[in-house]
């Protein structure tokens, strides 16, 4: 059976693995530009106050080079895997046994029905989950120092990092299996699989998530004279201040200005008093009233720290998933396929 | 006589359609045996249950006394239109026949394979409908099963090819000495191999025996027109048809018929299943049974 499911199963192996060997490859080549770049700009080893500056420095510096791309191709690639994993490698694998009739002569052999499915899930899942933890590894190693800035915590590029990766293919894999079987059709599955793998990685990224994060809420007093901005609604006067991010490596999922008593700021501020503002940011008098309102930034967070017993939390969800939807294709071909 | 197959008010429903509705046979082991019918009788969805791909809805069937399954090592099936896996090659399919069953006989295979000329190395999916079904014939018999089961092989095949084929099951059974099962809309197709015969119409075994039994135990009266003929005991009418001045009976009779008024021809195999198969003719219990229903 093994060998029946190489057979088959060898030209999809190999594009995929052709197309994670250059992936890899092109990390490779770029390995020394991620790291010279933290380097000179004196990112690595940066300490306290400077870190900011010196971030701002590198991925600005990081931008014009090759690297730059790399790292959004790698994102969006670790993205797709799962999804073209789902649709090239699962859908195909019972949905064309049933639409060219090759089940009837599979199912024939002296090999049960449970044990050719088992098989063919097993190389398959166990294959995605190899070729996508290879590419996250390298992955997640090369954009080590960019993740420091960009927060490899957020939905943005949690999914790509780590563990994730190696259970959603397997789970993509599996979704991938199960709705050629019911569907009976190779490209209805192949769509299908597209949707439900898609839906599915929106549904983690933004209800999971968020559900499983456990964020920090943390209220510290508004610095008038720090970097800040605002924007004025010039009929009620009601102001929006917006204060930029201060912790790198942190996933925010709420900002917002309070006031002493704890509701959200909203103004109403005097337009003579804090007019425009420039590229100097507010007056000195705007600088003075904002002051004297006593506000304060309350933010709510997922520190980076917190990233691998994320990763965990969720693989626990996905592989619970993945081994559910496999038992119920292996009951289903035995008890109600045809 | 031990059975191969043994079906007790076996019935399929697909939905709300019902492909095989309590049909009960039993059909004896060591034989080559024809299963006719028209289009639609059962036949497919008989031989599908019997091998496991199907479940039945209700009723019982026993392949080689036990329940099928699917994965049997005993029991080998070829299907309809006789698929194989177009982008492997007629060597994978050996290849793949000797991982998958442990009883494979890869010398037969690769006998058979030289034998009907095909090329080891050509995709299956390049391959003819003959080829095909050579293919897929190799594959089941090199299974070494102790009951092979044919739907339809011939169905889609030139008659050369059909020839070729039925030459080819021939020599398995000879050399091998396994029950076989085959299928088909047309006696012409069994008449050369089978030596044990089941009619099978709207899931009902109409009729059931060795081929020279049928033979012998069948007759053609023709004589002066009569309605309501006695034939006497032990006589059963199987077909009738009448003009103004003449009736034309089909009859199983096990005695000789020697009613001077009639005169008695005999049928070849066709004539007595199509016989069997046509619409109306009344014939015994059964047949009003199946009206009422």
């Amino acid at each position: 059976m093994i060998w029946m499911t190489w057979r088959q199963f060898r030209i999809q192996a190999l594009t995929v693995a052709a197309i994670m060997l250059v992936f890899i490859a092109a990390l490779a080549l770029t390995w020394t530009q991620v790291t010279g770049l933290a380097r000179d700009t004196g990112f690595t080893g940066c300490r306290a106050d400077a870190c900011d500056d010196a971030a701002q420095a590198f991925i600005g510096a990081l931008q014009d080079e090759a690297a730059g791309s790399l790292y959004y191709v790698g994102n969006v690639l670790l993205f797709m895997l799962p999804v073209l994993l789902g649709i090239f490698w699962g859908a195909p694998l019972v949905a064309r046994e049933l639409e060219t009739g090759t089940y009837r002569m599979a199912f024939s052999q002296s090999v049960t029905r449970r044990r050719w499915l088992l098989v063919k899930l097993v190389i398959g899942a166990a294959s995605a989950a190899l070729s996508a933890g290879l590419a996250s590894l390298a992955l997640t190693r090369w954009a080590a120092p960019i993740d420091l800035v960009e927060s490899r915590i957020s939905p943005a590029t949690f999914a790509t990092r780590g563990i994730m990766p190696i259970v959603y293919a397997a789970l993509a894999f599996v979704i991938g299996v199960t709705v050629g079987m019911l569907l009976r059709r190779t490209l209805a599955a192949m769509a299908v699989t597209l949707l439900v793998v898609v839906a599915l990685q929106a549904a983690v990224a933004f209800l999971l998530l968020p559900l499983v994060a456990q964020p920090i809420t943390s209220a510290t007093a508004l610095n008038p004279d720090g970097q800040l901005t605002y924007v004025l609604k010039p009929s009620t006067n009601e102001m929006h201040l917006i204060v930029p991010a201060g912790t790198p490596n942190t996933w925010i999922l709420e900002r917002s200005t309070v006031t002493s008593t704890g509701a959200e700021f909203r103004g109403p501020a005097d337009p003579t008093t804090c007019g425009p503002v420039d590229h100097d940011g507010p007056t000195d008098e705007c600088r003075a009233w904002l002051g004297a309102q006593h506000l304060s930034t309350k933010v709510t967070y997922v520190p980076g720290s917190s990233f691998w017993s994320l990763q965990w939390r969720e693989f626990g969800v996905l592989i619970a998933l993945t081994l559910g939807l496999s038992w119920f294709s292996l009951w289903w071909i035995r008890r109600r396929l045809v | 006589m031990t059975s191969a197959l043994i079906a007790d008010g076996l019935t399929k429903r697909y939905g709300r359609r019902t492909a095989l509705k309590d049909c009960s046979l039993d059909i004896p082991a060591g034989h080559v045996v024809g299963l006719v019918g028209p289009n639609g009788a059962g036949k497919s969805t008989l031989l599908q249950l019997a091998c496991g791909l199907l479940d039945p809805t209700a009723g019982r069937i026993e392949v080689l006394g036990a329940r099928p399954v699917s994965g049997s090592a005993r029991v080998g099936f070829v299907a309809q239109d006789t698929p194989v896996y177009a982008g492997l090659t007629v060597a994978d399919h050996l290849r793949m026949g000797a991982h998958l069953n442990p009883s494979w006989d890869g010398a037969l295979a690769e006998r058979r394979i030289a034998q009907v000329g095909l090329d080891p190395a050509q995709k299956a999916g390049k391959l003819s409908g003959g080829q095909r079904a050579q293919l897929a014939l190799t594959i089941a018999a090199a299974k070494r099963p102790d009951l092979l089961l044919l739907d339809e092989p011939v169905a889609a095949l030139d008659p050369l090819a059909r020839r070729n084929f039925l030459q080819g099951l021939m020599e398995l059974t000879a050399e091998q000495g396994m029950s076989i099962v085959m299928s088909s809309h047309l006696v012409a197709d069994l008449e050369r191999v089978c030596d044990h015969l089941i009619v099978l119409v709207a899931s009902r075994v109409r009729v059931a025996g060795d081929v020279d039994d049928l033979l012998a135990t069948h007759h053609r009266l023709v004589g002066q027109r009569r309605d309501n003929a006695d034939l006497g005991t032990g006589r059963a009418l199987v077909e009738q048809s009448h003009t103004d001045v003449q009736s034309t009976l089909v009859v199983r009779s096990t005695a000789p018929i020697d009613d001077p008024s009639w005169q008695v021809g005999r049928l070849d195999l066709e004539d007595i299943v199509l016989a069997y198969m046509s619409g109306d003719a009344g014939n015994g219990p059964d047949r009003v049974l199946e009206g009422k229903r």
